[in-house]
């Protein structure tokens, strides 16, 4: 018994110390830096709640430029009028009222283009990736309708198209079918009367919502911009006066969640070593148990002092 | 009656029973219904939507049924690292609720996807994301099933093979036999390698959903807790469907193996209670889990599954008496089915107005899939030699020679 452990011990060390000199030749640079800065030349929206006068204007011009058909579910059919972002709606102005109806405010859905985002991360066959400016998309040559981004997205904004045989994902790709080849901007910035959503590379928008911030210090909530740090930064940003949570926009902490899962993955993973150096470990002691057990089939039945050992028996 | 199971048999009972009839139907009706949903969409069979987008057949086909299919997993590390040689005679039976419960999960997972005709791109390793848990949970799976279940799964065949009264396939048997022989441990170390790679990503899948899933479960513990849960349910799993096989079949009880399965069920239970405990103590939201509103309660309720069977199970008479044993293992494998069901419905929040509730269509298939597993497994044992046997009743149909090592 005592020679046996010791065997196993050896085999055990041995496939490990092989899988580790294995291992240590594949290059150690596998670490990620933690937070993913922006592109310098990223893009995105500003949407001010307080100069929103929701006219809507937008959300036909989304419709027109992505060809959707429009969603007349809340209206009994007569005109467009979605309740949420769903397969027929990538943009959404809804209108918020305090229970006792003084505060109010408009409030623009849509993707927020992450800076880091969850869906990119999760997507197992980089269908939806980041396009050369940041932007969001999605291809539909590879995406196969896990459905994984809709459960990763913290702001719940991919949508699915669950009556079609060839379902798509639906969510704003910031009209990157448009923009740079038949227009500037997207379709919602062109059509806002008031440009209360605007379009530009992020550090001028950012530095913009501060401006305003500045101008008028006690107008907007907390004097602070939604999406400048929050899940490590969203390329559309949004300024309000009414508490964002109330406007549907979640709080979330400052670090990602692909920068979290990437934490946790390279504890346990250590740039594929650990998966390796199992590996050896296990497959060194599986090597001996395997000739142990060949010999051992051979000679004698499973179990070793089995008062009755089995007969073949004819019935 | 109590023997000490030997061998496997192959049971020499007639395969077309009432019980067969009913599975295979259901089986069959899951598959008309998916033929269905290829015409139509998802939204018509299931009661998915945009706020509960990962619903019956992810959670239980897939995530539940490959955690009970891991007892060839929990199984073989007993039977082989830990040498528990009184194992042996049950690995086939394991293997094959392994097989069984990993191939019906990944067909029910080709109905589920929206798209996917899109798989071609899955041959060519440009399109995998790296950085994706559930590309490597679908790597690690596809990989378990095809290199580890297949290889480990074919004893039974290649003996069925050998036992022919052809020579020649006799002949050929040995040959694949001699020719997988060198290689086999390094199959059987993979079989331990991938499903303690993938059950633990599975609940990393969800770490990823961050603040959308209830404190109570999201943790970055959670791969750790999902991978000790798989233990936990394969030999749940194995444990239920010998002491059903030897209730249906008269197999006998082989109490020492029995026994030392569900003593260690019991107690892998306990430590995972105390590692959710000290994790939710060391995250600083123990507190929430007795603040009896409706996630408290559903904690507490899934918590009380688990704990109390395991508990139970502590005492040597209620191990040793087959209706109490499979009973407690039922309710312990069902507060750990709930567990890995709630990350995804109960504690997920839709950000929105929605309710997810499994329409009819939906739970037909996700029953039929599940009945096609059994249908299969009813098909092995009476053609295979998989189902352990005491000594009595060891038949020239037991396994044999260079096979029974596998």
């Amino acid at each position: 018994m005592d020679v046996d452990r010791r065997d196993i011990l050896k085999g055990l060390i041995g496939g490990s110390a092989i899988a580790a000199v294995v291992a240590s030749a594949i290059p150690a640079a596998v670490k990620e830096p933690d937070a993913i800065p922006a592109v310098p030349d990223a893009v995105g929206l500003l949407y001010d709640a307080t100069v929103c006068i929701g006219c809507r204007a937008c959300m036909p011009a989304c419709q027109n430029a992505n060809g959707l058909t429009p969603d007349r579910g809340g209206s009994g059919g007569l005109y467009m009028q979605p309740d949420t972002l769903n397969a027929h709606t990538k943009n959404l102005i809804k209108l918020y009222t305090a229970p006792d109806g003084h505060e109010k405010s408009f409030m623009k859905q849509q993707c927020m283009h992450c800076i880091d985002p969850a869906c990119v991360s999760g997507c197992p066959m980089n269908a939806l990736h980041k396009e050369p400016h940041g932007v969001v998309g999605w291809n539909p040559t590879l995406c196969i309708g896990c459905r994984y981004c809709q459960v990763a997205c913290p702001f719940n904004i991919p949508k699915f198209e669950w009556d079609k045989v060839n379902p798509k994902i639906v969510k704003c790709e910031l009209c990157r079918h448009i923009v740079g080849k038949t227009d500037t901007q997207p379709a919602c910035t062109k059509v806002c009367p008031t440009h209360a959503v605007v379009y530009g590379k992020r550090t001028d928008l950012l530095a913009e919502a501060h401006r305003r911030i500045e101008a008028n210090p006690d107008k907007y909530f907390e004097n602070r911009v939604y999406g400048e740090f929050e899940a490590g930064g969203t390329q559309c940003l949004i300024l309000s006066h009414v508490d964002f949570a109330r406007l549907g926009l979640p709080a979330l902490g400052n670090e990602s969640p692909p920068a979290q899962v990437r934490r946790v993955s390279e504890f346990i993973y250590r740039g594929f070593l650990t998966p390796i150096v199992l590996y050896g470990g296990l497959a060194g002691v599986m090597h001996y148990r395997w000739k142990h057990h060949l010999i051992h089939s051979e000679t004698s039945d499973h179990r070793e002092g089995d008062p009755h050992p089995p007969q073949e028996t004819n019935p | 009656m109590i023997g000490r199971w030997q061998r496997c048999v192959r049971l020499n009972q007639p395969l077309l029973t009432k019980p067969f009839f009913v599975f295979a139907s259901l089986a069959a009706l899951a598959f008309i219904l998916g033929l269905f949903r290829e015409f139509t969409g998802l939204g018509y069979v299931t009661g998915l939507n945009d706020g509960y987008t990962w619903g019956l057949f992810k959670n239980w086909n897939v995530t539940a049924l490959t955690a009970l299919g891991s007892g060839g997993y929990a199984v073989a590390i007993l039977t082989w690292l830990f040498n528990q040689r009184k194992f042996h005679p049950i690995m086939r039976t394991a293997l094959l609720t392994s097989f069984l419960g990993y191939g019906t999960g990944m067909i029910a997972l080709g109905f589920d996807v929206g798209r996917p005709w899109n798989f071609l791109h899955f041959n060519n390793p440009r399109n995998w994301n790296p950085h994706s848990v559930l590309m490597e949970v679908a790597i690690c799976m596809t990989a378990y099933v095809i290199f580890a279940l297949d290889v480990e799964n074919m004893p039974p065949f290649l003996e069925r093979l050998y036992k022919s009264p052809d020579p020649k396939k006799s002949v050929l048997a040995m040959r694949i036999f001699y020719a997988i022989r060198g290689t086999f441990p390094f199959f059987v170390a993979l079989a331990f390698l991938l499903p303690s790679m993938h059950q633990s990503s599975l609940g990393g899948l969800m770490f990823l959903a961050g603040s959308r899933v209830h404190p109570l479960w999201q943790t970055p513990r959670i791969p750790l807790l999902y991978l000790l849960m798989a233990y936990i349910l394969g030999l749940a799993c194995v444990l239920m469907v010998l002491l059903l096989s030897s209730m249906v079949w008269n197999l006998g009880w082989d109490l020492d193996v029995l026994e030392q399965l569900t003593k260690l069920m019991g107690r892998i239970t306990v430590v995972w209670i105390a590692v959710q405990f000290a994790d939710l103590a060391y995250r600083g939201v123990l507190h929430q889990a007795f603040t009896f509103d409706y996630f408290s309660c559903w904690f507490l309720a899934e918590t009380m599954l688990l704990l109390v069977p395991a508990l139970l199970l502590w005492f040597k008479p209620l191990r040793t008496e087959p209706g109490t044993l499979f009973l407690l293992t039922f309710l312990l494998s069902l507060g750990g089915v709930i567990y890995r069901f709630t990350p995804t419905t109960i504690a997920f929040f839709p950000l929105g107005n929605y309710k997810y509730f499994p329409s009819i269509t939906e739970i037909l298939m996700s029953i039929g899939f599940t009945s096609f597993a059994i249908t299969l497994f009813l098909i092995a044992v009476k053609r295979f030699a998989i189902l352990p046997a005491p000594a009595g009743k060891i038949t020239p149909d037991a396994a044999v020679g260079p096979f029974d090592a596998m």
